[in-house]
């Protein structure tokens, strides 16, 4: 991680020693490259982000290679994991029709609940997506997946005229398509994706300030008070987290099986 | 898969369906509100700004974002009011008589 926070862990820098407070901040989510590539640098992101898809890969695979009419073991806990998301997540906004989906969306999210959660993991202790750009391919998929069906199911012309709904006066479907062009191109996805950023940034930097400060408070002095609500302040973020990165890969999974769902018929 | 029901019943998992469609339905709406609010703003601030670069008035950004935001207002009225109050059945929309909730 950053220089602050190695020098603080190996240079005793704690209250009254001196030594300012070495408060977190975007450095904090700028990683030193393992190795380049030409100009790449492949960093720790990019390698969670790495083992997180083969997290959710080994785990389908080995739970369904040779599945059984009586589920045992693993494949116990992959049909929980996919009836959890089916019947939370697919069904209440596809229905029974939208079945044929569950694939995409299991992938979807549990790559993006793995990603999540290894900012909870010690040694991995990074969100993948606290950094945007492992959000926007996934928006960008999102959207293509969107956009392919609402014009394979609609028509090009028919989509975009379903997007207002029916029986708005002439004027009116005037006056609004600005407003439903900008939101369905700009708006929709850029909050899809900055919800699910935003929130694991957010979450990762009050884990880290608290982490840190009750490092910095330790001391045999009243530093100690302070250190211990420190903790205590800590043990709740990371318990908050826990929820965060499950309650963001359900965000974004359920918002998508919504988009799909209006995509496959009118939704007005 | 073993598709079974979790041995809860019937009306546990037609209770639990109804909360889980009744969620997804509420994030998908708040959000699409929330879409329209900011978009309408950001629509028409746009296009008053424009307008007002081409007539030197100024004042035209901040017109156009207020119109944008009645646009907005005006139309998420119609859409969730209006025709959600069509759309819904017609024992749901004057009582909640026998409501078991």
């Amino acid at each position: 991680m950053t220089g602050d926070v190695n020098a603080l862990a190996s240079g005793g820098c704690h209250i009254f020693s001196g030594c300012g407070f070495p408060a977190p901040g975007l450095q904090d989510f700028e990683w030193k490259p393992f190795f380049t590539i030409g100009s790449v640098g492949f960093t720790k992101p990019m390698l969670l982000a790495i083992l997180a898809a083969l997290v959710v890969i080994v785990f389908f695979w080995v739970a369904f290679r040779s599945p059984k009419l009586v589920p045992r073991g693993m494949q116990n806990i992959g049909e929980v994991a996919i009836l959890g998301v089916r019947d939370q997540i697919l069904r209440p906004s596809l229905g029974r029709k939208g079945d044929s989906y569950l694939p995409f969306l299991v992938s979807l999210f549990f790559f993006i609940y793995i990603m999540n959660v290894m900012e909870l993991i010690p040694i991995l202790q990074f969100p993948v997506t606290s950094r945007i750009g492992f959000v926007w391919p996934m928006v960008f998929i999102v959207y293509f997946v969107y956009l392919y069906l609402g014009v394979k199911n609609q028509g090009a012309w028919g989509y975009l005229k379903n997007m207002i709904p029916p029986g708005v006066p002439a004027p009116i479907y005037v006056i609004l398509v600005p407003v439903e062009l900008l939101r369905f191109f700009v708006f929709q996805p850029f909050t899809l994706g900055v919800r699910l950023f935003g929130n694991m940034f957010a979450g990762h930097l009050l884990l880290t300030i608290f982490t840190i400060a009750t490092w910095y408070l330790l001391s045999l002095s009243v530093g100690l008070i302070y250190a211990a609500g420190s903790f205590a302040l800590a043990i709740f973020v990371f318990l908050l987290e826990t929820l965060v990165t499950l309650l963001q890969a359900f965000i974004f999974t359920t918002l998508t099986a919504t988009y799909i769902a209006s995509s496959l018929e009118a939704s007005h | 898969m073993s598709g079974k029901d979790n041995g809860a019943g019937p009306r546990f998992a037609a209770k639990r369906e109804a909360a889980a469609e009744s969620r997804a339905q509420g994030l998908d709406i708040g959000w699409t509100v929330s879409g329209y609010l900011v978009s309408g703003m950001l629509a028409y601030g746009l296009i008053g700004w424009l307008i007002g670069r081409a007539v030197h008035v100024s004042l035209l950004l901040p017109v156009g974002m207020l119109v944008g935001l009645a646009i907005s207002i005006g139309f998420i009225i119609y859409r969730y009011g209006v025709q959600g109050a069509a759309a819904q059945p017609k024992s749901q929309r004057t009582s909640t008589k026998g409501d078991d909730r």
